[in-house]
């Protein structure tokens, strides 16, 4: 039998296994943080990245601009026909939002959960081995964007900025498996009632939100957004419609499936909210802070 | 400038594996098919084929770091399992005919080889929680259609390459 490793490679062969394993180790164990030397890295080839992928977003806005072009006549139909209740909404919107101006002024109250500073960004990378749901865009702390704060499109949340460094920032999507991915949450009807965005159903692709008080009357059709009671999303932001309602393991609050609002699929421009109110390190902060809740209580 | 063609390629294939991934979940009759661009790898096998092992070594391991850096944080993973790779269809590679269809075939396994093992990781560091049917169904088969039609496309192309540039090597450039 022919001797496939010698001696010396052999040894070789044990030490790099040992320095990987050690590697893999310490990386996995604080994820979430990177040091200089990644930072530079992420950044350069970051750099890189984003030559490549924004003429390839440029071409796909083409080709998708062409294939609105083909449907507009339908559209247009469609869009006339919403158009006449819209302007007496906007005018109702206008109304009450001047009230509500007037109301803080008298109450003096300047603080406001629902504000947020929008920072405009660019898809660049998606995670090619998609075991996780991790996108890179091309803005970083440079900008502003900083861990933890809320990502969404037009449509509606899609997660929440993991890791940042000067110029990319890491996001996790809300269609993760990770369980330790929290969003504080609120169903809008007559009242709000409150409870937590926890885990992804990956066979029906849909949210599914916890703790919510059995007290209350929640049903499928209502809409779901942040509550900004987590302590770093804005308040207001919409993820999705409830489609089913059931009552969790042990019967005590209720349980909703919810269809989110916004595609996670073919993302190329994002938003990052930077919330104008005083940001705490609540339920969308993370597990370190949120285990140290539960032990107190 | 035929210099710099090899180090050029790789760098551009990995700049368009997550551009790929930007399309990645298809949905068809309301599954999702998951593709995984696998690009690097296939020319880290035809060097390893045509040019040499060592090279092919020393690309492996720089842009495995760089991905492991890059997308997946945690440094380790692709550092090792793409010189494995290169490692093991180079030890093939020897026992075989070097012909282009018999690369193109031994790339595909390999990158059968290579989801195996990232499944392995992502179950073991609890990433993932699908089992195993699924993830054939719903990642490896669609993977392995997708980056044939690339190998079919680009692998003889690849080959011209890394032969002309070996050849000018021997030559003395």
């Amino acid at each position: 039998m022919p001797r496939i490793f010698s001696n010396k490679r052999l040894i070789i062969l044990l030490v790099g296994v040992i320095v990987l394993v050690a590697l893999i180790a310490f990386s996995l164990r604080d994820r979430n943080h990177a040091n200089v030397p990644e930072q530079k890295v992420k950044d350069v080839v970051g750099f890189g990245q984003s030559l490549f992928t924004k003429p390839a977003h440029f071409v796909t806005g083409v080709v998708e601009n062409i294939d609105t072009m083909l449907n507009t006549y339908e559209e247009n139909k469609r869009l006339k026909e919403r158009l006449d209740t819209f302007a007496s909404i906007q005018a109702e919107l206008a109304d009450v939002k001047a009230d509500n101006v007037k109301l803080r002024g008298i109450i003096d109250k300047q603080d406001d959960l629902r504000a947020y500073e929008p920072i405009q960004s660019t898809v660049i990378s998606r995670n090619p081995d998609q075991w996780e749901e991790k996108l890179i865009i091309d803005k970083g702390t440079t900008n502003g964007v900083g861990v933890n704060m809320a990502v969404m499109t037009a449509q509606g949340l899609i997660g929440k900025v993991i890791l940042s460094t000067p110029s990319t920032s890491t996001i996790e999507l809300i269609s993760t498996e990770n369980s330790n991915f929290r969003v504080a949450a609120m169903v809008v009807g007559e009242q709000e009632i409150f409870g937590l965005i926890e885990g992804f159903d990956q066979q029906s692709r849909q949210l599914i939100m916890k703790r919510i008080d059995s007290s209350f009357d929640v049903e499928k059709g209502m809409s779901v957004t942040s509550s900004g009671l987590g302590g770093i999303f804005p308040k207001g932001i919409l993820i999705g419609e409830i489609t089913e309602v059931s009552t969790d393991d042990y019967g005590l609050t209720k349980l909703a499936y919810i269809r989110p609002a916004a595609n996670f699929s073919m993302l190329d421009h994002v938003m990052v909210a930077k919330r104008s109110a005083i940001v705490v390190d609540g339920t969308d902060g993370g597990n370190s802070v949120d285990a140290k809740g539960e032990d107190e209580s | 400038m035929i210099r710099f063609v090899i180090p050029l390629i790789a760098i551009v294939l990995f700049f368009l594996e997550p551009i790929f991934s930007l399309f990645s979940p298809i949905e068809l009759n309301n599954n999702l098919y998951i593709l995984i661009p696998r690009f690097l790898i296939v020319f880290l096998i035809f060097i390893a084929t045509y040019y040499g092992r060592k090279r092919a070594f020393f690309y492996a391991l720089v842009f495995g770091i760089l991905y492991d850096m890059y997308h997946i944080d945690i440094i380790g993973l692709y550092t090792f399992m793409y010189p494995l790779i290169c490692f093991v269809s180079a030890s093939v590679i020897r026992q075989i005919e070097r012909r282009t269809s018999t690369v193109m075939v031994l790339s595909l396994v390999m990158i059968v080889m290579l989801e195996l093992l990232s499944y392995l990781f992502a179950s073991i560091i609890a990433l993932t929680s699908i089992d195993f049917s699924e993830f054939l169904t719903r990642r490896l088969i669609p993977t392995v259609i997708a980056n044939s039609l690339f190998i079919g496309m680009f692998g003889y192309m690849f080959k011209q390459v890394i032969v002309k540039r070996f050849s000018q090597k021997q030559a003395g450039f």
